[in-house]
């Protein structure tokens, strides 16, 4: 099943390899529980690359932070894998018109979750020789040399992937396997955000508090983020106008925080991206799907739906009521 | 005159970061200055061009490094000198206004009006209000809890 779902995968950039400058894709990383992210410029090269779990890295962010991604003279495009968060992203950068479009040849892959490495060791220390996972219903099967394991999904999987809607791509120039429904209902998606704002306002900045003095502001959050795109003018970083200094301290890191968010405030697809690199566990993306909660709320916008829209907070409507 | 001597001796004082559009809210508080309106002494002004140059990061900023409140006023919607600058700014201070509590910060530690600047009176009523409201939830500690790293960094 999951080895279809390669071969489909291989095939949709095979057939228009000569169209294609490079294609962006997973190849296995440096150990069993790792993929890592591949840029294949040779058609022979195709063959390295793989769909599974470990699939995790979001790669629109090489679109707008590695490649020049432009429509070239030879018609030549880039060649993406994109699962269904990872769509979302795109459309939010077409939106926003970071990457053109006919630009891209986007083969679009129906995910059922990726797995967050970390919380499988936790949950199963002894784990090792692993060597093939693949999800079969409501669990990870986990082939090691020696046997099978079976864990549940609620504690192996990514936090992004348990309350996710959109699994399946919405743009795609290709499909790669069928369609998937999604796992939680509408009503459960902010069940995360919920239990924070059932804490009393003292205890919730106590909470956040504790969870952002962890932060040593490597920045790999924002770096990661594909629509974190001011790169080397980031107002984290600059020094005219200073908003942030060196100093270690929680006002720093809180502000941080809060900068991280409020630039993606209405534009933040949720992909989970920030909080899967952060190396010391922040839940980062619970800060920004508050936002998205709000936004939808007031604004009747989600974000990365739609290529014809833009998002709500550049741009305005004066006919607007109640705010 | 009495009267305002005695109340600022007995109350202590809190600090009011106020952002005011140039073209309305900067002339209605002037309005109320000229026209003597009696108003609490907390408010520390800052003058923006429009409302459209806010910053919801001015107001964290402030409320994180421990401003008691953070007022925000401009021209009314469809009254911008620029024609579209509050528009922009009403929906990003309403958003951050919901954000706020998410993060343990009160709600009411910030508020964005309008005021024109004829509007002597209405300012005073709202620079009253506000001032009141932050005199009732008392002085704000910023963002300032234990940090472990900081006391590594002492230790050594």
């Amino acid at each position: 099943m999951m080895e279809d779902k390669v071969k489909t995968l291989q095939k949709e950039f095979l057939n228009v390899f000569e169209k294609l400058e490079v294609v962006l894709g997973w190849e296995p990383g440096y150990d069993s529980l790792h993929a890592t992210p591949s840029f294949i410029r040779e058609a022979e090269d195709l063959n390295k690359l793989v769909w599974n779990p470990l699939c995790s890295q979001n790669l629109c962010t090489y679109l707008v932070k590695t490649l020049n991604v432009r429509v070239r003279e030879n018609d030549k495009k880039i060649g993406i894998c994109v699962k269904g968060c990872d769509s979302r992203s795109l459309v939010a950068l077409i939106q926003e018109k970071f990457v053109p479009r006919e630009a891209l040849y986007i083969v679009g892959i129906p995910c059922e979750g990726t797995v967050d490495w970390r919380r499988l060791m936790r949950f199963e220390p002894s784990l090792k020789d692993v060597q093939k996972l693949h999800i079969q219903g409501p669990e990870l099967a986990v082939e090691t040399a020696q046997k099978t394991y079976r864990f549940p999904l609620q504690h192996v999987l990514e936090q992004r992937c348990l309350h996710c809607r959109y699994p399946n791509p919405i743009i795609y120039d290709g499909l790669a396997g069928e369609p998937v429904t999604p796992r939680v209902g509408d009503d459960q998606v902010y069940g995360d955000v919920e239990k924070i704002e059932q804490y009393s306002l003292p205890d919730r900045l106590k909470f956040w508090e504790k969870e952002l003095d962890r932060c040593i502001r490597c920045y790999a959050c924002r770096n990661a983020c594909p629509l974190c795109i001011c790169r080397d003018s980031c107002i984290a970083e600059t020094r005219t106008p200073k908003w942030l200094a060196q100093r270690c301290d929680l006002k720093e890191k809180f502000f941080y925080h809060m900068i991280h968010a409020m630039h993606l405030a209405g534009r933040c697809t949720e992909c989970g991206e920030c909080e899967r690199v952060c190396p010391v566990e922040i839940p980062v993306t619970l800060i920004k799907k508050k936002l998205n909660q709000i936004v939808k709320e007031l604004l009747d916008y989600e974000a990365g739906i739609d290529p014809q829209k833009q998002p709500p907070l550049l741009t305005f409507d004066p006919s607007e009521k109640g705010i | 005159m009495v009267n305002s001597k005695e109340e600022s001796t007995t109350k202590k004082d809190l600090l009011i970061v106020g952002f005011l559009c140039n073209w309305c809210s900067y002339g209605g508080a002037d309005t109320a200055g000229v026209c003597r309106f009696h108003q609490p002494t907390d408010l520390r002004i800052i003058r923006i061009p429009c409302t459209g140059r806010m910053d919801p990061l001015f107001v964290i900023k402030a409320l994180i490094y421990g401003a008691d409140g953070v007022l925000v006023s401009g021209c009314h919607p469809k009254d911008c000198h620029y024609n579209e600058g509050n528009f922009y700014a009403r929906r990003r201070l309403e958003v951050l206004k919901q954000f706020l509590p998410f993060m343990g910060i009160h709600a009411d530690r910030f508020r964005y009006t309008w005021v024109s600047s004829s509007e002597g009176q209405l300012w005073q009523q709202v620079v009253t209000e506000f001032s009141e409201t932050i005199h009732g939830l008392g002085s704000n500690p910023g963002v300032q809890g234990e940090s472990d790293a900081k006391a590594m960094i002492s230790f050594f």
